[in-house]
């Protein structure tokens, strides 16, 4: 589904990404780890070309990401996306937030957008919610919103960028639970995060990073029985003993 | 001292000043919403990181910006005749050159006011599939606007009182009307006198919306 191969990449004369190489099949659950500064969320910005690579290439469900002639738009549309800081749009009641990249983007009717606004509320539990503004709402509400408006455009696979490291420790398993019932249903995820409980519990593989750098790329029971690298491992048990 | 005035001439002017004050607002709601608009295209040329598109609008902007308003004014009224043989009206020609003139502050509040929106939100717009100028509409945009509500109402206030400049190519505004009624009934100062009170009033009502948006503002936040 998405396919990382041989990516480097550039700020100015800084080099965040090495010859990154990864890739996640349809269905699969990966988490990327790795400390600050490392390149995650460089990464997973390049799998739906928010930003632009130098070196390698990216595929999505087939579709090269970096080919000029590639329609990101349209592509973007089917990649669902769910940031740090939740980054709904404040302007908006919640309902028009989960309503208008169905609208606008994929030409459903005000009606049909409002519908399924509305069922995909109904089932992150915010349903009473809907015609509420994101200022008004809590993290742990507005980030299963975020959610939410990412599955309106009924993605192919969904990329988080550490979506509950920004949350108070009471809400991050209001957001966590929604993620793993996704996961649950075979949905593809790409998932930035620290939580390794999440990652025990239902990633396929972890991906772990060091200075723009791939360090580990294994199954769950490997990395967590035992890294390879060492770094990995120091990683590990500074964040385990957290 | 004031027993020497009359402002018994104030009612018997006032469908002219009416007409004068009429084309004052129009003039300011033309020059606010042309300007708006264009500014906000040169904010984006300027924000869209191109080097053509760039450069034109930081030109654009910056020299208009450093040339007083009254000589725009008038060299676009006596200009335009030798380019297209015929004159503009005042009326037209004042319009015209507002617009343009306002076009380059408004773009300078635009521009903070789409910097002041995070860079998130335009990934947020990519993300679901929005193009650049989807984001923008629906996203970006709106923000940056209700964010600077209050600079663009101070700014159109400005604007307000500098029409009163285009009294020097002859436009029949609020000034023009005033000093016309002045002489007509030989009364110049009552009638300047009427026509501060005007301006005053409009910009002291408007000066006050502003001030109950920045508080308002200031509780969205
Ligand atoms: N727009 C940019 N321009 C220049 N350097 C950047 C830019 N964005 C990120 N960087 C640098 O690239 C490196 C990787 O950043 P990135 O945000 O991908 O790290 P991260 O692994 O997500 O870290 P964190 O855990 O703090 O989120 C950092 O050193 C950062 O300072
Ligand atoms: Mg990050």
């Amino acid at each position: 589904m998405i396919e990382i191969n041989k990516v480097s990449k550039w700020y100015g004369s800084f080099q965040v990404l090495t010859d990154c190489t990864t890739q996640i099949a349809k269905g699969e659950v990966v988490v990327v780890c790795g400390p600050s500064g490392s390149g995650k969320s460089t990464l997973i910005k390049c799998v739906n070309g928010l930003e632009p690579i130098q070196q390698g290439n990216i595929a999505v469900n087939g579709t090269a990401i970096n080919d000029p002639k590639t329609d990101l738009p349209k592509l973007r549309a089917r990649v669902g996306m769910v940031f740090q800081h939740f980054e709904l749009f404040p302007h908006m009641s919640i309902i028009k937030n989960l309503s208008i990249g169905q609208v606008k983007v994929l030409g459903r009717s005000e009606d049909e957008a409002h519908a399924k606004g509305m069922k995909l509320l109904e089932r992150v539990g915010l349903k009473a919610h809907a015609n509420k503004y994101p200022g008004e709402m809590s993290g742990g509400q507005q980030q299963r919103v975020a959610i939410a408006r990412a599955l309106s455009m009924d993605p192919i696979c969904m990329l988080f960028d550490e979506p509950t490291s920004a949350l108070d420790p009471e809400m991050i398993n209001e957001v966590l639970d929604v993620m793993v019932e996704l996961a649950h249903e075979g949905m593809t995820m790409m998932v930035v995060t620290h939580e390794m409980g999440f990652a025990r519990k239902v990633a396929n593989r972890v991906v772990f990073m060091d200075q723009g750098k791939i360090v580990e790329d294994a199954a769950k029971e490997e990395f967590f029985g035992q890294p390879r690298s060492e770094r990995a491992q120091q990683f590990l048990s500074k964040i385990l003993h957290h | 001292m004031f027993s020497n005035f009359d402002f018994g001439v104030i009612p018997l002017s006032l469908p002219f000043i009416w007409q004068g004050l009429l084309y004052s607002l129009k003039l300011t709601a033309t020059a606010m919403t042309g300007g708006i608009i264009l500014g906000t295209l040169l904010a984006l040329a300027r924000l869209s990181g191109g080097v053509v598109l760039g450069t034109i609008s930081t030109f654009y902007v910056n020299t208009l910006r450093s040339i007083p308003l009254l000589m725009v004014i008038l060299w676009f009224f006596f200009l335009i005749p030798i380019f297209t043989g015929s004159p503009m009206g005042a009326e037209k020609s004042a319009m015209i050159t507002f617009t343009l003139f306002e076009a380059a502050f408004y773009a300078e509040i635009m521009r903070a006011g789409i910097q002041s929106v995070s860079r998130g939100q335009i990934n947020a717009g990519y993300a679901i599939g929005m193009t650049y100028w989807q984001t923008m509409g629906h996203v970006i945009l709106p923000q940056a606007f209700r964010n600077m509500l209050p600079v663009l109402l101070t700014q159109t206030i400005i604007l307000f009182q500098d029409t009163s400049l285009v009294y020097a190519i002859g436009a029949k505004d609020l000034l023009k009307a005033a000093e016309i009624t002045g002489k007509n009934y030989n009364r110049p100062v009552e009638m300047y006198i009427f026509s501060a009170v005007v301006y005053f009033a409009i910009c002291f009502s408007l000066s006050m919306l502003v001030k109950h948006l920045n508080k308002r503002i200031a509780i969205i936040r």
